[in-house]
């Protein structure tokens, strides 16, 4: 996946509207995209639901994009912004939560841990932050760098390096991650 | 001694940080006519903004033909019931101002469409 030819198909895009070159970015990040979704809401279809909203305020904002950060950085922003917009308009959310059986704290962990066959993933997920969240599944799972997760969340590098230091502290004092087996 | 503490410390966070990805990894997600399904709403959205402006133009005309006719006959009459003298203008310009007033209402309609369709 170059990032040049990310460039010549939003030029395209952007340029001429030209619709089959967005469907080619959306095919080559969708992966990413909905997981990190997938991830940050711990619900696939809400979350696949958000990625399709995420893809429609980037066609509608391609024109924003200004070609100097990666393209997967700049689309994980707009998905990082759409899910906060979902979250702040869902008026229902809290109730889902409640219903579920999590007990969301103030900080705006809002991880579903309704169900005793939850993984270790979303075990990990649970005590983080909805940021910390946010920034860890970048790192970890998407493999962004800081200064990628930066345009994303709009933080700093060194705040981006801090949340994560503090989310890795969060989760060694959950849990003994050295006891984790691969696979 | 103090580079073995900091090599010991840097492959901690190494094994750490391998332990994390591997927790954080998950396979790529299949397409699934999830592009398809993006697409056809983008297109969809194309072809609503480009007729809503038309249709909207129709709509509101078809609503506005019977009051604009009213006003511009009442516009005319009034012209016609002042004294020619008073307005000093000649004759042949009733019809341009005529035109000009339904010129600015149509004006004026088509951009508060315009305005609407944006909002």
């Amino acid at each position: 996946m170059s990032g040049a030819e990310d460039q010549y198909l939003v030029a395209l895009a952007a340029g001429s509207q030209d619709t089959a070159a967005f469907g080619e970015l959306v095919r080559r990040h969708q992966s990413q995209v909905r997981n990190f979704l997938r991830k940050l809401c711990g619900d696939f279809t809400a979350a696949d639901d958000l990625a399709q909203d995420c893809f429609l305020h980037a066609w509608n904002k391609l024109q924003t994009y200004s070609g100097t950060g990666s393209f997967i950085g700049w689309l994980l922003k707009v998905a990082y912004t759409t899910f906060l917009q979902s979250k702040r308009k869902s008026k229902r959310y809290k109730e889902i939560l409640e219903s579920a059986g999590h007990t969301a704290d103030a900080e705006g962990k809002s991880y579903t841990l309704g169900s005793e066959d939850v993984s270790d993933l979303e075990k990990l997920l649970a005590v983080l932050g909805e940021e910390e969240r946010a920034v860890m599944i970048m790192s970890y799972a998407l493999g962004l760098s800081h200064r990628e997760i930066g345009e994303a969340t709009g933080l700093p590098v060194g705040t981006v390096k801090s949340v994560i230091h503090r989310g890795k502290e969060k989760i060694r004092t959950s849990f003994d991650i050295k006891d984790y087996k691969h696979g | 001694m103090t580079s073995k503490i900091i090599n010991m410390a840097d492959k901690l966070r190494d094994t750490e940080d391998q332990l994390l990805e591997a927790i954080f990894q998950s396979e790529s997600i299949a397409d699934d006519g999830f592009s398809k399904r993006v697409l056809t709403r983008i297109r969809r959205g194309i072809w609503v903004r480009r007729l809503a402006l038309p249709i909207a133009m129709i709509i509101g005309g078809s609503i506005a033909v019977k009051p604009l006719s009213q006003l511009v006959t009442a516009g005319t009459q009034l012209m016609m019931a002042v004294p020619q003298d008073l307005l000093d203008i000649p004759a042949s310009w009733i019809p341009q101002a005529q035109m000009l007033i339904l010129g600015a209402v149509l004006f004026a309609i088509g951009m508060f469409s315009v305005r609407m369709i944006e909002d």
